[in-house]
């Protein structure tokens, strides 16, 4: 089964109109559709019939505002992933749906409730991106005025998937383990009545990086979802999750490592290229800039953008921890370059992912290339904008991909598992 | 007269098999094409929270439910404002405008043990936690102005930010700062849907649709005319909750009715015979509040309600 399921996985990132903070200005983007159920499930249709075993949505718990200024020129987030992947769900039957939830802002019954739900509306196909939440304007959304510290948004996240296990394995009909709905987080006296999900619960994905991060995906996660820019970083990421893993008594094949990979395909490379160069120019300087207002909350455009920066007002004011500000932007500080200048270099390579610019026929190198590596188990693939760049994909690099015996030609199951090549659970 | 009903999951639709009933039983009702679905179950005769949670299944079932406003049951005190009004605002976005909610207290006490034991709360105080969640929620759909997209390629345009706000909310219960990251709703608020058989029945806020259960053509008179007189539920449409298996005849007996909303898990066969004596006075492509006779709601921040 597992060489039916192919060597390589795909997963969709679909971060609102893709990658690209300039990209919904492209004459073949179609920013409106984002708000019409009509394109979630053309997508869904286009992405199942590509074999992908995933699509992913992430998720923010603020809005894009730096203090208080959203910008006018950056796309709305994307909308709610819970919402996205049911209406997705109605008009497909394979492809797996992976929700970014934080465990930070939320409560375990809630979300195992919603794990349940939309693992039964999709029959057994619903994965959770679990992750924690550190922007410093999230806490003020849900009544708390500071973050928690990082390891402690790591230990109540460990004890929310305990808890909210309980709650999976009771909706199954396994006997309620009370002590583990008790933590220094939870105090839970009871499980709730809602629908058995039918993969048993939601395959586990993380995308931890730090120590804390690598720990908790390392006992937890079934996929991680990663930033890797090169293969030799691909590859010492995924060694050291499988060593972890094997550690912990796990199968390391048990956790499938899925790097991040942006995406620029043209019929030559020349015509990938100009178009990478002019997805690029559509980020404007004041949308640079608003880029790098939300990144660091401060809205820059209440200064001259062609003037450097006011380092210490901006370290005065600043929503994100000064110190982390000051020292991204020192060095602009120190050579004077102008806000405009490093803000469009900031926008260029959005999110420390790998971009990869080609064509259908080097992408399919590339990958294949990682993957006989060992740097990675498949890519996370974040469509430069949508749909083209994921249409040109489906189209013309999948078929290369199952023509090499990468890529299954067809799935193997019903289930987000089954893609993955994970085995029932326990 | 309009036409509601409260659909759950069974207990025995698990399963593929079970699945495809339920999606199956969906299909009939959509085919009857009755007003408005509220997914939830029910206790005695009030609505509380369902098998499947109200936000993840409305988007899904608004795809087999294609005509119909689709309204969600939500535990109102124990829910997340910012998680609410976000998946409320992408849920009306690819409903076209059919979506609602009916946040509800009833049922508390069993879900304040799944949610921890800081969420237990007596009945006294459940009311002003309730309408406290309803204005936390609210204030964020009022962090976005209806306008405020623009989305203008040729000049980058996307948004109006002057259009866009923090609102910091800040009740008893519930404080959220907001902007909220999602457009306010195509229908401003989501339809509002209130149990007069749950705890929040006193509430004085503003409700659109209001589900009244009586047991007498007096009973139900009487508290339409108190409904009427109170400024939150004067314009509402008020349904008579009829039990599936009994007489459908009350709400054509009331005086004042808007409609009937069928309960104790009606089938297809009953609720095509309440559709055959309230014959459909809506359009399909009709948003929820069109539908129900509300205007757009006021954002409080421009005194405007644009559509």
């Amino acid at each position: 089964m597992s060489r039916a399921n192919g060597r390589l996985h795909l997963w969709a990132f679909l971060q609102g109109i893709g990658f690209f903070p300039g990209g919904w200005r492209h004459a073949a983007a179609t920013p409106e559709a984002v708000f019409d159920r009509a394109y979630y499930e053309r997508i869904g249709r286009m992405v199942e019939k590509a074999r992908f075993d995933a699509i992913v949505f992430g998720d923010q718990l603020q809005g894009r505002d730096a203090a208080g200024r959203t910008p006018g020129r950056l796309a709305i987030p994307t909308l709610d992933p819970f919402t996205l992947l049911s209406a997705m769900a109605g008009v497909t039957e394979h492809v797996g749906l992976v929700a970014t939830v934080s465990t930070t802002y939320n409560e375990p019954a809630e979300v195992a409730a919603k794990f349940a739900t939309l693992d039964y509306v999709s029959q057994g196909r619903a994965g959770w991106n679990i992750v924690t939440t550190a922007h410093p304007n999230s806490p003020l959304n849900f009544g708390e005025t500071e973050l928690l510290e990082k390891s402690q948004r790591y230990k109540r996240a460990a004890a929310f998937v305990e808890a909210a296990e309980v709650f999976w394995g009771s909706a199954c009909g396994k006997k309620i383990d009370r002590a583990a709905l008790k933590s220094d987080w939870f105090e839970i006296d009871d499980t709730l009545d809602f629908v058995a999900p039918p993969q048993g619960r939601p395959v586990l994905v993380q995308a931890g990086q730090s120590g804390d991060g690598r720990d908790f995906a390392a006992r937890t996660a079934e996929a991680i979802f990663c930033p890797a820019p090169t293969m030799e970083a691909g590859k010492a990421y995924r060694d050291d999750m499988r060593a972890r893993a094997s550690a912990l008594g796990r199968d390391p094949d048990g956790i499938k490592i899925m790097p991040g990979l942006a995406l620029v395909i043209g019929g030559t490379e020349a015509e990938a290229k100009a178009r990478h160069a002019e997805v690029l120019e559509l980020a404007d300087d004041v949308l640079a800039v608003e880029y790098l207002s939300e990144s660091i909350g401060y809205d820059l455009t209440q200064h001259p953008i062609d003037k450097p920066f006011p380092i210490e007002e901006i370290v005065a004011r600043c929503e994100f921890p000064a110190e982390g500000v000051r020292a991204q932007l020192m060095p602009a500080v120190e050579a004077g370059t102008a806000i405009k200048d490093f803000c469009q270099a900031y926008a260029r390579k959005p999110r420390g992912h790998g971009i990869f610019v080609g064509t259908p026929e080097q992408m399919a190198d590339h990958m294949e290339t990682w993957i006989d590596a060992g740097a990675c188990d498949g890519f996370t693939l974040q469509p430069g904008f949508m749909p083209f760049e994921l249409e040109v994909f489906c189209d013309e690099v999948v078929p290369l991909l199952q023509q090499r015996d990468l890529l299954r030609t067809d799935y193997q199951g019903p289930m987000l598992r089954d893609h993955l090549g994970l085995g029932p659970l326990a | 007269m309009l036409l509601s009903l409260t659909i759950d999951l069974a207990p025995d639709e698990i399963g593929a098999e079970g699945f495809r009933h339920f999606s199956d039983r969906l299909r009939a009702i959509d085919a009857i094409a009755p007003d408005l679905v509220i997914f939830g179950g029910e206790r005695d005769t009030a609505l509380i929270p369902g098998r499947l949670e109200g936000l993840v299944n409305l988007p899904w079932a608004a795809g087999l439910v294609t005509s119909a406003a689709v309204v969600a049951v939500l535990p109102a005190l124990h829910g997340i404002p910012f998680h609410v009004a976000r998946a409320l605002s992408a849920i009306d976005f690819v409903s076209a405008g059919r979506a609602g909610w009916a946040p509800v207290c009833a049922n508390h006490e069993v879900i304040d043990r799944a949610y921890g034991q800081q969420y237990a709360i007596s009945d006294a105080e459940a009311p002003a936690k309730h309408d406290d969640f309803l204005r936390a929620t609210q204030a964020l759909w009022d962090s976005w102005d209806q306008d405020a997209l623009i989305i203008d390629k040729a000049s980058g345009e996307y948004l109006d930010s002057a259009k866009v706000r923090r609102v910091d909310y800040r009740g008893p219960y519930f404080s959220t700062m907001g902007s909220l990251n999602a457009a306010r709703p195509p229908q401003g608020y989501p339809l509002l849907v209130r149990d007069m058989n749950d705890l929040s029945a006193d509430s004085e806020l503003p409700a659109d649709v209001v589900l009244l259960g009586a047991e007498t053509i007096t009973e139900a008179e009487d508290a339409i005319v108190r409904l009427r007189a109170a400024p939150g539920t004067a314009n509402a449409a008020i349904l008579l909750k009829v039990t599936a298996g009994r007489s459908l005849d009350l709400p054509f007996e009331v005086e004042g009715a808007d409609g009937m909303h069928l309960i104790g898990h009606p089938d297809a066969a009953t609720v095509a015979a309440a559709r055959a004596r309230l014959p459909a006075r809506t359009q399909p492509g009709d948003t929820a509040r069109a539908r129900f006779g509300m205007a757009p709601p006021i954002n409080p921040f421009t005194q405007k309600a644009l559509v």
